[in-house]
C-alpha cells in the first residue's frame, strides 16, 4: 500500500483515472464527451455544472452502473471499465438517499456487511462503528421514515462507509435538505471525509457547496470539462467565460494586454498572467469594482442605476458600451444621477484575463 | 485495529476483479451431467436410464464438441487472467458447447433427455457468467443468464411455434405449396356469398348495399358542399363500405361470420365499457360503484364460455325465459345473435377495466378549468373529456375485437350452423385431421389479430405494452349530466339483472333434476361431478398451480429486465410477450402441437406441454402485475443495493421481493386463476390421462350433460372466487406486516 495513504478503520483509498471517457445514450445524446480526469488518493473532488451536463453520468460510470461507450476507468492501476458494479470497491450515496423502506436504521447500515456474509459479531461492531461516525449511535432501532432528512442522509452515509469503500461517490447528497441543514451536513461530510482520508467524488450544481467542500473542483458543461482547479484558482483565474459566469458572477469587458498591464479604454492597470499580448477579454468580479479616488487612475463609466441593499449597493454602469454590474460597499458612495460620468478602478484580486471574444 | 480487513477469497489482493470465473461451477456441472445422465430419451418419460442414450455412447462428433466446450470452459474459468479477457474467452467456449448441442438436436431430431437439458442449461449459465464478466452485458451473471434464458424462451415457446404454423400453411410434404392454402381460402367453410339453395339473391343484395351506402355518403358530401374530387372519393369509399356490409350480412363461412360478430361485439363492448367507467367514477349514487367492482372481477373468475352455457338455460330451446315464460321453442340464440350476446357479456368487463384506467387518469383540474370558463356538462364532455378518453376507447375497441376474434368457447357452444375462424382451427385439426387447413385458418386469424394490434400501436404512438395505467388523480370530478346518468344507470341495471340471472341459473341448474322439464331439487349432478369431474378438477388445480409459479417468476423476471435494464434484445423480449398476449389461444394451441409433437421435443400428450402452454399464456398477466409494482419502487434502491456489493439475485431477494410481496402474490393468483379457466389453447393439448376441467366442462355442455356441467361450473366459479378473496386478503395482511415489523 502507498505510504502516503492514511489508514482509518480499514479504508484503503484508491486513485481514479478516467481516460478519454465517452458515454452516449442512444445515437444523439453525448452525456460525457471525451473526459480525462485523475482523482488523487484521499482527495475530495467535486463535479460542478448545470443540470444535464453529465455529472451524474460520470459518477455512474465510475460506479459501474453505466458502461462507457469508449474510454477507460482505472481504479489504482486496474482497468475496471468492463467490471460489473458489484466487483468494484466503490459505493455511492444517492440523491434520494435510497434507504430501504422495509428495514430499520440498523438493518440498512448492516446491509453491505450482511451481503458480504460477515460473522454476526463483526456485523454488529461495524454497524455501531459506522453509526457512531455519523453521530447516530442510538438510532439503530428506528424506522428510516421516522428520521429527519438530515438524519436519513447520515444513515445513507453510514451505510456506504460500513463496507469500507476505496472510492466514495456522492450524487447531490444535499439537494433534498433545507438551506440551513445543508450547510451543517456538508461540513459533517467534509470533516468525516478528511478524517477517513477516503477518495471521494462529489456531484453538485451548487457552486457555493462545491467551493466550500472540495479539494479540487471540476467545472463541466455539456459533457466536457471546462476547468479543473482548487476553489481559489477557479474563482480568481477562470479558464473560460462559462466558468467565470458559473462560479460567482462576472463582467466581461474588452481590453488589451501587453505582458505587464491591461488597458481598458485607456485605464492601465498592472497585471501579470500567463497570456499572450494583444486584445483580451477582461473578467472583472462585481465586488472588485470600486470608485476611483481623487487622482487615482480609473476607467470612465456612465452610471445607469443602483439598488441600495444595506451593506452593499448594486450598481449598473456602462463602460464603453458594455453593461457592467458592481457591488460596492455602501460606505463612501456618492449620489449620482443617471447619465453621470464616474471613474472606476478594478481591484487586482477580482481581475482575470480571458481570450478575446 | 479491532476489526480485520475483509477479503473475499475470490477477489484479488490489490486489483479489482475475480481471481477465477464464477463459470467454473456451471461448467463442472455441465461436465458431470454430460457424463452421468442420459442425453436422449426413448419416448415420453424423462427419467429412463438406458446405457445407449448417453452422449458418449451416441458418439456423435457434435456431442464431443459439447464436452470439449464444457471442459474448456472449466479450465479457462480457473486461469488467472484479466476478468474481462477471460470472460471473452469463456463466451467462445460456452457458445461452442451450447451451439454444438443445440445443433445436434436439430439435426438428429432425437428427443432430448434429462442429461441434455441439464448440460445445456449449465452451459447457458456458463455463457451468462461469461457475458457478465466480460462486460458484454451490463449486470452480473444472474442478469446476463436471465437475459439469455428469457430471450431463448421467447424464441422457443412463442416465436418458433408460431413459425411452425406459418410453415405448415405453405409447406406440404417438405415443399413449398400454396394449393392447400388456396383450397382452404376458397372453400365454402371459409367464405362464400352466393348460396344457390337460398331464396334470396345474395350477390344482388350485396351490390344493392354498396349502391345505397355510396349514394348516401355521396349525397352527404354534396350537402356539405364538398369539392367534386372529395364527393367522388366519398362515393367510392361509401360503395366499398356498403359492399363490405353486404358481404358481412349475406356471406357465409368463417370469415364473414367472425367479422360480423366482431362488428357487433367490439363497438358494443366499448360503449358499454365507457358507460360503466363513467358511472363508476362519477355516479352520484354510491352502490353503483360497488356493483361495478363486482362486474370487473367476474370475467377473471369465470371460464370464458360459462355465460354462453348459462344462456342456454335462460334463452335456449328449453330456456326458462323463452320456453318457461313465453312458451316458445326457439333456436334463435344459436348463431350470431347468441355468440354476440355471450361475447358482449364476457368482454365488456375487460373494456370497462381498460377504460376505467383512462377515465380515472383524466385530470379533474382540466374539467374544472373548462367549467370555470362557463362550459356546461355537455360542452365539457365534448371538448375536454371525449378527446382525452379517445385513446382509451381505441384500446378498448381493439382489445374487444381481438378477444372476439380469438374466442373459442362461445362459438363452439352457441355457434349453431355458423362457423367461426377460431373454431375452424380446432375442427379442422381434430375433426377433419387436416393440419394444413388448421394452419391456414391459424394464419388468417393471426394476421387479423396482429394486424389489429399493430394498427392500434401505430395509431396510438406505440405506447409500450409495459406501461402502467395512470393513477387516479384527486380532485372534484364533474358529475355527468343527469339525463345521461339515468340512462346509463338503467343500462347497468338491465345488465346486472341479466348477468345475475345467468349466474343464478347455473347454480339453480346444478341442483335441478332436468332443466326445462323437472325442477325438483337433487344433488345428483354433484354426485356425477364427484365421480367423473372431481379427479379432473384436482388435476387441473395441480397443473394450474404448477404453471402459476413459473409464469409469475418468468413474468416478474421479464418485467424486471425490461423495465430496469437496457440490453441488446430488450425490444425483442417485449415484442415476444406482446405476441404471446395477442395470439389467439387456438392458434397457439395448434402451434404447440406442430412445434412440440416431434423431433427433439416429443412433449405432446404430456402434462409438460400443458404446463408450458399455460406458463407462456399467463406470463403476460404476471408481467403486467409486476410492471405496475416495479413502477412504484425507486430504482435507486436497487442501485444502492448493487453499490453495497449485493448481486442482483440478492437484491431481488432482500430488497425487491419484500417490497413487492403483494404484487407477486397477485401475479401468482391471477396466473393460477387464468390457468384454471383457460380453454382455447389447452383444448388442443389435453390427452386421455391429462384432461382439464374447462375442457371437460365444455365437452359436457356439448353433449348436453347440462346438469353436471352446471355443477362443475358452480364449483369452478366458487372456488376461484374463494381463491382470489382469501389469498389476496392474506397477501395484503402479510405485506402490511412486513412493513410494520421491519420498517
Ligand atoms: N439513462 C439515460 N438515457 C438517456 N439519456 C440520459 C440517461 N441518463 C442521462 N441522460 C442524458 O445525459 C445527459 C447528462 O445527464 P446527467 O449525467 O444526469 O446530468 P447531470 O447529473 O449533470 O444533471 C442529459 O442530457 C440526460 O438527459
Ligand atoms: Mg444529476
Amino acid at each position: 500500500m502507498d505510504s502516503t495513504t492514511t489508514v482509518v478503520k480499514g479504508i484503503q483509498p484508491a486513485t481514479v483515472d478516467l481516460r478519454g471517457l465517452l458515454k452516449r445514450f442512444g445515437k444523439d445524446v453525448v452525456a460525457v464527451n471525451d473526459v480525462d480526469l485523475f482523482i488523487e488518493r484521499g482527495e475530495l473532488l467535486t463535479l460542478l455544472g448545470p443540470s444535464g451536463c453529465g455529472k451524474t453520468t460520470i459518477l455512474r460510470l465510475i460506479a459501474g452502473l453505466e458502461r462507457p461507450t469508449a474510454g477507460q476507468i482505472l481504479i489504482d492501476d486496474d482497468d475496471v471499465s468492463r467490471l460489473p458494479a458489484y466487483l468494484r470497491d466503490i459505493t455511492m450515496v444517492f440523491q434520494s438517499y435510497a434507504l430501504f423502506p422495509h428495514m430499520n436504521v440498523f438493518e440498512n447500515v448492516a446491509y453491505g456487511v450482511r451481503v458480504a456474509k460477515r460473522p454476526k459479531q463483526e456485523i454488529e461492531e461495524r454497524v455501531h462503528e459506522a453509526l457512531a461516525m455519523v453521530g447516530l449511535e442510538d438510532y439503530g432501532k428506528r424506522a428510516t421514515n421516522a428520521l429527519s432528512g438530515g438524519q436519513q442522509q447520515r444513515v445513507a452515509l453510514a451505510r456506504a462507509l460500513v463496507i469500507r469503500p476505496r472510492v466514495l461517490l456522492f450524487d447531490e447528497p444535499l439537494s433534498n435538505l433545507d438551506a440551513k441543514l445543508r450547510k451543517r451536513v456538508r461540513e459533517d461530510i467534509r470533516s468525516l471525509q478528511q478524517r477517513l482520508g477516503i477518495t471521494s467524488v462529489y456531484v453538485t450544481h451548487d457552486q457555493e457547496e462545491a467551493l466550500a467542500i472540495s479539494d479540487r473542483v471540476v467545472v463541466m458543461n455539456q459533457g466536457i470539462i471546462e476547468q479543473i482547479g482548487s476553489p481559489h484558482v477557479l474563482y480568481t483565474r477562470p479558464a473560460s467565460r462559462f466558468v467565470a459566469d458559473f462560479i460567482g458572477s462576472a463582467n466581461f469587458i474588452p481590453g488589451h494586454y501587453d505582458g505587464q498591464a491591461i488597458d481598458v479604454l485607456g485605464y492601465r492597470r498592472p497585471h501579470v498572467q500567463d497570456m499572450a499580448s494583444g486584445p483580451v477579454t477582461v473578467m472583472v468580479r462585481p465586488e472588485a469594482i470600486e470608485f476611483a479616488r481623487e487622482g487615482e487612475e480609473g476607467v470612465e463609466a456612465t452610471y445607469l442605476s443602483s439598488a441600495y441593499l444595506g451593506p452593499v449597493t448594486e450598481f449598473i454602469f456602462d463602460i464603453g458600451g458594455v453593461e457592467v454590474f458592481a457591488t460596492i460597499s455602501g460606505l463612501g458612495m456618492s449620489v449620482a444621477e443617471r447619465g453621470d460620468t464616474v471613474r472606476l478602478r478594478f481591484n487586482e484580486a477580482g481581475v482575470s484575463l480571458l481570450p478575446p471574444e | 485495529m479491532a476489526v480485520t480487513t475483509p477479503t473475499t477469497p475470490s477477489r484479488t489482493g490489490n486489483g479489482m476483479g475475480l481471481r477465477f470465473s464464477g463459470a467454473w461451477l456451471p461448467a463442472l456441472v455441465a461436465i458431470v451431467t454430460y457424463l452421468t445422465l442420459p442425453f436422449g430419451r426413448p419416448g415420453r418419460p424423462f427419467l429412463t436410464i438406458e446405457p445407449d442414450l448417453y452422449a458418449l455412447a451416441l458418439g456423435a462428433p457434435l456431442l464431443w464438441i459439447v464436452l470439449l466446450g464444457a471442459v474448456a470452459s472449466f479450465v479457462v474459468s480457473l486461469l488467472r487472467l484479466n476478468t474481462a479477457v477471460r470472460g471473452d474467452v469463456l463466451i467462445a467456449t460456452g457458445t461452442v458447447g451450447l451451439g454444438a448441442g443445440v445443433l445436434w438436436f436439430i439435426l438428429s431430431a432425437t428427443p432430448f433427455g434429462i442429461g441434455a437439458l441439464l448440460t445445456l442449461a449449465a452451459l447457458a449459465l456458463v455463457l451468462g457468467h461469461a457475458l457478465s464478466e466480460s462486460g458484454r452485458i451490463q449486470g452480473d451473471a444472474f442478469i446476463a443468464t436471465s437475459i439469455l434464458v428469457v430471450s431463448l424462451f421467447v424464441i422457443l415457446f412463442i416465436i418458433y411455434p408460431l413459425f411452425t404454423v406459418l410453415r405448415a400453411a405453405v409447406i406440404i410434404d417438405g415443399s413449398f405449396d400454396l394449393s392447400q392454402l388456396r383450397r382452404t381460402l376458397t372453400h365454402p367453410l371459409f367464405f362464400f356469398l352466393d348460396n344457390p339453395r337460398s331464396q334470396i339473391d345474395e350477390i344482388g343484395l350485396t351490390l344493392r348495399w354498396g349502391m345505397v351506402v355510396a349514394v348516401l355518403t355521396g349525397a352527404w358530401a354534396v350537402f356539405r358542399r364538398r369539392s367534386v374530387p372529395v364527393v367522388a372519393l366519398r362515393l367510392v369509399l361509401g360503395g366499398i363500405a356498403g359492399l363490405i356490409i353486404g358481404v358481412l350480412l349475406y356471406g357465409r363461412g368463417a370469415l364473414p361470420t367472425s367479422l360480423l360478430t366482431v362488428a357487433i361485439v367490439a363497438p358494443t363492448c366499448t360503449l358499454l365499457g365507457l358507460a360503466f367507467a363513467l358511472l363508476g367514477q362519477r355516479a352520484r349514487f354510491k352502490p353503483i360503484r360497488r356493483s361495478l367492482d363486482v362486474i370487473s372481477v367476474l370475467p377473471i373468475i369465470t371460464p370464458p364460455f360459462i355465460l354462453a352455457f348459462a344462456m342456454i338455460f335462460l334463452l335456449g330451446r328449453r330456456g326458462i325465459v323463452t320456453h318457461g315464460l313465453f312458451d316458445m321453442s326457439t333456436n334463435w340464440i344459436y348463431g350470431i345473435p347468441g355468440v354476440a350476446i355471450a361475447q358482449i357479456l364476457a368482454f365488456t368487463p375487460i373494456a370497462y377495466l381498460l377504460l376505467r384506467g383512462s377515465i380515472s387518469s383524466l385530470n379533474p383540474a382540466l374539467e374544472e378549468a373548462a367549467q370555470t370558463l362557463g362550459a356546461g356538462p355537455w360542452t365539457t364532455m365534448r371538448t375536454i373529456t371525449w378527446p382525452l378518453v379517445r385513446p382509451g376507447l381505441a384500446a378498448a375497441f381493439l382489445l374487444s375485437m381481438i378477444e372476439s376474434l380469438a374466442d373459442f368457447g362461445n362459438p363452439i357452444i352457441l355457434g349453431g350452423d355458423r362457423n367461426y375462424l377460431a373454431t375452424e382451427v380446432y375442427l379442422s385439426l381434430t375433426g377433419r385431421f387436416n393440419p394444413n387447413e388448421a394452419a391456414a385458418y391459424g394464419v388468417v386469424l393471426l394476421a387479423l389479430v396482429l394486424g389489429a394490434f399493430f394498427i392500434q400501436r401505430l395509431w396510438l404512438g406505440g405506447g409500450s405494452f409495459v406501461t402502467v395505467t395512470g393513477k387516479p388523480s384527486s380532485g372534484a370530478l364533474a358529475p355527468i349530466p343527469r339525463v345521461l346518468e339515468i340512462g346509463l344507470t338503467l343500462v347497468l341495471f338491465v345488465w346486472t339483472v341479466f348477468v345475475a340471472a345467468l349466474y343464478i341459473s347455473i347454480v339453480v341448474g346444478s341442483f335441478a333434476q332436468l332443466w326445462g322439464v323437472n325442477y325438483t331439487f337433487t344433488t345428483r349432478h354433484y354426485e356425477d361431478f364427484m365421480r367423473a369431474g372431481w379427479p379432473v378438477f384436482l388435476y387441473t388445480a395441480r397443473v394450474a398451480a404448477i404453471s402459476a409459479v413459473p409464469a409469475m417468476l418468468l413474468g416478474f423476471l421479464v418485467a424486471y429486465l425490461v423495465s430496469r435494464h437496457r440490453f441488446f434484445g430488450r425490444r425483442f423480449v417485449e415484442f415476444g410477450s406482446l405476441l404471446s398476449f395477442a395470439t389467439p389461444g387456438t392458434v397457439m394451441g395448434v402451434a404447440y402441437i406442430f412445434a412440440f409433437n416431434t423431433g427433439p421435443w416429443l412433449l405432446t400428450a404430456s402434462a409438460t406441454i400443458i404446463i408450458l402452454a399455460l406458463v407462456f399464456r399467463n406470463m403476460p398477466v404476471a408481467i403486467r402485475a409486476a410492471v405496475a409494482g416495479l413502477a412504484q419502487i425507486d430504482p435507486s434502491l436497487e442501485e444502492a443495493s448493487t453499490m453495497l456489493r449485493a448481486r442482483s439475485l440478492t437484491t431481488l431477494r432482500r430488497v425487491l421481493f419484500p417490497l413487492l410481496v403483494n404484487t407477486l402474490v397477485t401475479g401468482l393468483i391471477f396466473a393460477f386463476v387464468s390457468a384454471m379457466t383457460a380453454v382455447s389453447q389447452v383444448i388442443f393439448l389435453v390427452s386421455p390421462g391429462n384432461q382439464l376441467a374447462t375442457v371437460l366442462l365444455l365437452g359436457w355442455v356439448e353433449q348436453g350433460q347440462l346438469g353436471r356441467a352446471a355443477a362443475m361450473g358452480t364449483i369452478l366459479i366458487v372456488s376461484m372466487l374463494f381463491t382470489i378473496l382469501v389469498v389476496l386478503g392474506l397477501a395484503q395482511r402479510i405485506s402490511a406486516r412486513v412493513v410494520r415489523v421491519e420498517g
